[in-house]
């Protein structure tokens, strides 16, 4: 059987890892995981879980909401209060074993230990970088629907914004978190380090070569 | 510009100049500024209606396999419908254009051929396709029989094994254009 490609290895050492990982993480690390984010953003936020698992989060925004039909003066809002269901929640903590998965499947794992525990530091604090800014954009949401604002463009870019934060970034922060931290599957992937680090052939007389030449005289 | 162009490549091509960051910088942002227009373009309303037909093709691509085999399934619009009454409904964010969208931003920002280019986001959006008809055959037999673990596979393994695959796919189009030597500084 001839010896898998580089790319095929990795495809298969990932998928088998993301299968264990995520099933890791469902059963057992969840709840760990969730407690630890509702700790460490709720340094930023005031946030209260429900006995049925859902969270509410207040977030502060100072913003007037103008008088209305309905509302004939205008009001001051200080801050603002919505309903996370358990499951929207649970999306913040699931990067870190994708990550765990990336970096325990590229080559090496030994030598990048370093990388497996700056990169889950790192992912973690991303992971509640990203639940503070979603709760940001559903605060200005609420905000803006209270308002009666007819914006399409700050719609537009809230759309974007919360798009980005729950369809597109939890997914693909972890695999660009381990092509920054992990060197030899960036190397892999990207020729561009690989030519610099080890040069195959450098040009005839070089002043490397003639300096190594200097060195081993007696 | 092509003068600059012109010399950022140079300056990358020469042994002399340790310039490592040139081009890992240029990729980074015309990765983030092609990832941004995609999706910024994707939101829009015509486009959105686009994502909707799409969406509605591959259900109907989803239900004739099923059919071929042998299955039973029964399709309305984006939603494919099980005899015992489960149905799953192919949304925005299910069908993979968020995957191509990051595919091609990486394709477009890497520095090949235009040809190789045109070849990586044709094949690689097929490739990414092809496995997301896949993913939505199976997820479209775990809910009948579980849906615990329908949304575990839906929400967060399918949609990382996915992540996984284009980042290969990626992978091996960066070596064929390495090997085609149609990539600046191509090892010989």
């Amino acid at each position: 059987m001839p010896p898998l490609k580089p790319q095929t290895r990795f495809l298969l050492r990932g998928s088998v890892l993301l299968v264990g990982l995520l099933s890791l993480w469902w059963f057992l690390l969840l709840s760990p995981m969730l407690y630890a984010l509702k700790g460490a953003a709720g340094v930023f936020l005031l946030i209260q879980e429900n006995p049925s698992g859902d969270w509410t989060l207040r977030v502060p925004l100072e913003k007037t909401l103008p008088a209305t039909p309905q509302q004939p003066v205008a009001q001051q809002v200080h801050s603002i209060d919505f309903d996370m269901p358990r499951s929207d929640v649970i999306a913040f903590t699931f990067s870190l074993p994708v990550y765990w998965a990336i970096i325990v499947a590229a080559p090496s794992v030994r030598r990048n230990l370093r990388a497996l525990l700056a990169g889950t530091v790192l992912m973690a604090a991303v992971e509640m970088a990203m639940l503070l800014v979603f709760a940001q954009i559903a605060a200005h949401n609420t905000a803006a629907q209270l308002a009666g604002s007819a914006d399409a463009a700050g719609k537009w870019a809230r759309h974007l914004g919360e798009y980005l934060i729950v369809s597109v970034l939890p997914y693909a922060t972890p695999f660009v978190v381990a092509l920054s931290l992990h060197r030899e599957l960036r190397g892999e992937i990207f020729p561009w380090n690989k030519d610099v680090e080890a040069p195959a052939s450098p040009p005839p007389g070089e002043p490397v070569q003639r300096r190594r030449a200097k060195k081993h005289r007696p | 510009m092509a003068a600059f162009a012109e010399l950022t490549r140079n300056r990358a091509l020469c042994y002399h100049c340790k310039l490592t960051n040139i081009r890992p910088l240029r990729f980074t942002l015309i990765f983030a500024g092609c990832l941004l227009i995609g999706f910024g373009v994707l939101l829009t309303p015509p486009v959105q209606s686009v994502d909707g037909q799409f969406s509605r093709a591959l259900v109907s691509v989803s239900h004739g396999l099923i059919r071929m085999f042998g299955g039973h399934a029964t399709r309305n619009a984006a939603i494919l419908r099980a005899p015992g009454g489960f149905a799953v409904e192919m949304r925005d964010g299910c069908n993979a254009v968020n995957v191509s969208i990051l595919l091609w931003s990486a394709v477009l920002a890497f520095p090949a051929t235009w040809k190789m280019k045109a070849i990586g986001l044709l094949a690689g959006t097929a490739i990414v396709q092809v496995v997301n008809v896949f993913r939505f055959i199976t997820l479209y037999y775990l809910g009948q029989y579980s849906m615990t673990w329908f949304d575990f596979a839906h929400a967060y393994l399918w949609e990382s094994l996915i992540m996984l695959d284009t980042m290969v796919i990626f992978w091996f189009w960066v070596t064929r254009v390495l090997r085609a030597g149609a990539a600046p500084h191509a090892p010989a």
